[in-house]
């Protein structure tokens, strides 16, 4: 049984998003870490560069903006696990589960939601950084001039947007899914360290395309490129095709994390054991 | 304040060594204790340690030198940094937390025994994923260079004056907490940025930056130095390193005095932010 | 009808054990070892519509257990539970649109923000639609007092004006049944009595049924009228406060203080303390007659005052609670056989 509507959704994604932004000061810790990261990462891809223009398609301006693109997801969506559990091994869950609502739609409104705030920040700034240090990112459509030209920012513009919300839903979904391992009375943690590294070699740190061939082949078939690469990737080399395929493979993984997440939630609320006593 | 007595170094020096390592076995015992948490801690992070030795290993592989560093110079930079890092805060495990406490009014436990403030505080905790850490240098050691035991003994030489700039530097940031309200943004920053730059090759940073690696956030010294020192086998070197690093430790215990006579243990924040 | 039924209501949770000795770590990872731990066993009880109960327990005797078991957070491993004619478990959406909760330690309320906003949320949660949620709001605001901080970030309330706007909030889907998990935990005197009356109020004014746990005997005396009492998993009383007081008064405290030093000792009584002219005596009135002690007290010489008191309430529920046994608890001051006084020095007296 469903229950719940869009607007009880689309409140609680607000409301978690104003208890965010009530606080600007949380952000200074990520946005100060994120600024050094790209900026000692700048310093690293100028040394790669060193002795090269282009390393596997990609030129040193589209590097740094590459990086820029993939630690957004990492810095505005990357700790669902932990609220997540925290509200579980609290029993603060009590509250959540006895409520009128659908548990999983419920909790990703109100983690996304308030998720969002910090990613835009994250975002406002990497933007700003990435001027700073190396110019404007390569043209959406080199080439192009005047309406195209606009026509073609604005595409890759609104597709990197969507492509942000889905990297951040499928993060949801997935680091859900390893949370709620917790309705299992075992240490999970394990599992999420293993989630999060294989999120930062593949896709985030470096390109797919730097990876060896058979490395990379292996991995369009798991959901980690899909949780910052997509994005990065139409940020530094929009083409409308891939654009479309990239946001396609989203969408698909998300259906799977969607799955894998109620059928976690299902079988761990039937032998729940949160805090008792 | 004047009522403290100041640790007179060699007539106490025994003193210290004995009350240290009771602290240190303490703190090991309550670290056992959690043993299912100290082994995840463990492996979590030699599994982060290893995830970035992928991004290098992938990065050189296509680009070749980045900064003049190899991958087996990255790493042993790592190394150094890793098993310095691990050790400051195994010895002196309340290093970053030092500014928490005094901002909390928390020095009065301390300032009521009879050892000094400073190494009495630091050292009255272990961080348990510092194991971690400190055996992950030994681990990328014994990887890249085999058993040569001579390079043992140096690599852990040099990883000793590392440890205590690290604790030094990070104890110096965390004193600021005596001089401003609210100090912890600052010091966690400045803490984040000594170790985000020691991790990455010495080339490169441009000329002006590298100034700052030698001075206030000493990188230098406990990752690019120790490294030139290692690959050149050259143990004459690590007195010089330690002379520089007892210059640090003075130079963060004089900020820490100063800091103390400024100690009002009634200045303690609101518990409830 | 009944509001609430447990029907031998059970929960075992199954517990690793880590085996003694070196390497226990892997070895319990390569070969787990369970134990089953039963936290309540077998517990049954009714509460009708519009009751108010204290439910109590030692820690640990599964009171938590068997109140997120009714509101369907748990599943029972044996018994049922129906909560307003529904299985928790089962009809767990249903039932949760006409239960609240109040949860001491934990807040429902969030914390950078006012406590409008999350009243606003909670009426989206309950679907509660605008006008009624600001009705019922205007009514909450009104007798739990919260205009003056109802714009205000929780995180600078005090703890007393959180826990007002936590249980008002619990109130807003005008709930039928509401559980409460130690409300009064942490406040101060002056702010336990206001939220005692505002829970009575609650339960006279929305004939709510109100299910409380509480380690704090001013609530329970103050707000129930009925007790149940759980003790290693089984109910050991359940029965309402004045039997339960009942239990108490067989037993007086009687003081005196003399204006001379006398002998303080009565044939077969002897005071539990005293000084040279003050002593008190414990009188079991199955033993004693009252009236005798107190002649034979006054006989003894010039008194300067004499007092006579009951058996304070948390005296019997703390030899229930340190009862080693179900049987013992249930028998705990009823004068029953094995009623003895289980513990004596975990009373205080």
């Amino acid at each position: 049984m469903r229950s719940g509507s869009l607007r009880t959704y689309s409140i609680a994604a607000s409301t978690s998003m104003r208890e965010r932004l009530a606080y600007p000061g949380n952000f200074a810790g990520s946005m100060f870490t994120y600024a050094l990261f790209v900026f000692i990462f700048s310093r690293v891809w100028a040394g790669a560069y060193a002795g090269a223009t282009e390393i596997a398609g990609y030129t040193m301006r589209m590097a740094v903006w590459y990086f820029i693109i993939a630690e957004i997801p990492s810095f505005g969506f990357g700790r669902f696990f932990w609220t997540l559990s925290r509200d579980m091994k609290s029993g603060q869950v009590a509250y959540l589960l006895a409520r009128p609502y659908d548990f999983v739609s419920y909790n990703y409104a109100e983690k996304l939601g308030g998720s969002l705030a910090e990613a835009g920040v994250i975002l406002a700034e990497g933007i700003a950084v990435g001027l700073l240090l190396v110019g404007l990112p390569p043209a959406a459509a080199p080439g192009a001039a005047g309406l195209a030209s606009a026509l073609s920012e604005a595409g890759r513009l609104g597709f990197l947007v969507v492509s942000l919300l889905l990297a951040g839903t499928l993060n949801y979904f997935l680091q859900a899914a390893l949370a709620m391992t917790a309705f299992w009375p075992e240490e999970n943690e394990a599992f999420f360290w293993i989630f999060q590294k294989l999120t930062l070699v593949v896709g985030t740190l470096i390109p797919i395309e730097f990876l060896p061939r058979w490395a990379a082949r292996l991995a369009v078939w798991t959901p980690f490129p899909y949780l910052s690469y997509a994005p990065a990737r139409i940020a530094v080399a929009f083409s409308l095709p891939e654009a479309l395929s990239l946001v396609a493979r989203q969408s698909l993984w998300i259906f799977a994390a969607v799955f894998l997440a109620r059928a976690v939630f299902s079988f761990g609320s039937r032998r729940l054991s949160v805090n008792g006593g | 304040m004047g009522t403290i007595r100041m640790a007179r170094p060699l007539g106490r020096i025994r003193a210290y060594a004995r009350f240290m390592g009771a602290a240190f076995a303490f703190n090991l015992k309550a670290t056992l204790e959690y043993r299912v948490n100290f082994v995840l801690q463990f492996f979590g992070m030699l599994l982060n340690n290893a995830a970035f030795a992928a991004f290098w290993m992938v990065l050189i592989e296509r680009t070749g030198a980045v900064g003049g560093y190899g991958f087996s110079d990255v790493m042993l930079v790592w190394a150094f940094v890793s098993t310095s890092f691990g050790l400051a805060h195994i010895v002196f495990g309340n290093v970053r937390h030092l500014g928490r406490i005094v901002m909390e009014g928390g020095l009065d436990v301390y300032l009521l025994q009879p050892k000094d403030v400073w190494v009495n505080v630091l050292s009255s905790r272990t961080i348990v994923s510092a194991w971690g850490d400190f055996a992950y240098g030994f681990i990328v050691l014994a990887l890249t260079s085999g058993t040569d035991l001579q390079r043992f003994a140096l690599f852990a030489a040099l990883a000793v004056p590392g440890a205590l700039i690290f604790a030094a530097t990070f104890a110096a940031a965390e004193s600021l907490a005596f001089f401003m309200g609210n100090s912890s943004a600052v010091s966690s920053a400045l803490t984040e940025f000594m170790l985000s730059f020691s991790l990455y090759p010495e080339g490169i940073y441009g000329p002006g930056m590298r100034w700052a690696l030698y001075s206030i956030v000493p990188s230098g010294f406990v990752a690019f130095m120790p490294l030139r020192v290692f690959k050149s086998l050259d143990w004459g070197l690590v007195p010089v390193l330690c002379l520089v690093a007892a210059v640090y430790v003075g130079l963060s215990y004089g900020l820490f005095r100063l800091g103390l006579g400024r100690y009002e243990s009634g200045n303690r924040m609101d518990a409830r932010v | 009808m009944a509001a609430i039924v447990a029907d031998r209501l059970s929960k075992t949770f199954s517990t690793r054990v880590r085996p003694a000795g070196r390497l226990s770590a892997l070895r319990s990872f390569l070969r787990p070892e369970n134990r089953d731990v039963e936290a309540v066993k077998g517990v049954s009880f009714e509460v009708g519509e519009g009751e108010v109960v204290a439910f109590l327990g030692p820690n640990g005797a599964g009171k938590s257990t068997t109140i997120k078991m009714l509101m369907g957070i748990l599943r029972p491993s044996g018994g049922s539970a129906s909560v307003l004619g529904l299985d928790p478990v089962r009809d767990r959406l249903e039932l949760s649109r006409c239960v609240g909760a109040v949860f001491g330690q934990k807040s429902q309320l969030w914390f950078h923000l006012p406590p409008s906003d999350s009243f606003r949320l909670l009426g989206a949660i309950y679907e509660i639609d605008d006008d009624d949620r600001k009705w019922r709001e205007a009514e909450l605001i009104e007798r739990f007092g919260l205009a003056p901080f109802w714009d205000v970030p929780v995180r600078k309330l005090s703890l007393g004006e959180r826990i007002r706007c936590e249980i008002a909030a619990s109130l807003l889907p005008a709930p039928l049944v509401l559980f409460l998990d130690e409300p009064t935990i942490g406040l101060d005197v002056v702010a336990k009595r206001e939220i005692r009356q505002l829970l009575a109020d609650a339960a006279r004014i929305d004939d709510t049924t109100v299910f409380m746990t509480s380690h704090d005997m001013g609530d329970i005396e103050k707000v129930c009228k009925r007790a149940i009492i759980i003790h290693h998993g089984e109910v050991v009383v359940d029965e309402t406060m004045k039997d339960l007081r009942h239990r108490a008064l067989s037993k007086k405290y009687v003081g005196v203080r003399y204006a001379s030093p006398v002998n303080l000792d009565l044939p077969s009584l002897s005071p539990v303390k005293r000084t040279a002219v003050a002593a008190s005596y414990e009188v079991d009135t199955r033993e004693h007659s009252l009236a005798e002690v107190v002649r034979a007290l006054a006989a003894k010489g010039e008194l300067e005052d004499i007092t006579v008191e009951d058996e304070p309430l948390e005296n019997v529920i703390a030899g229930i609670y340190s009862a080693r046994t179900g049987a013992e608890a249930q028998a705990f001051g009823t004068g029953l056989p094995g009623a003895g006084r289980a513990a004596p020095e975990a009373l205080g007296a």
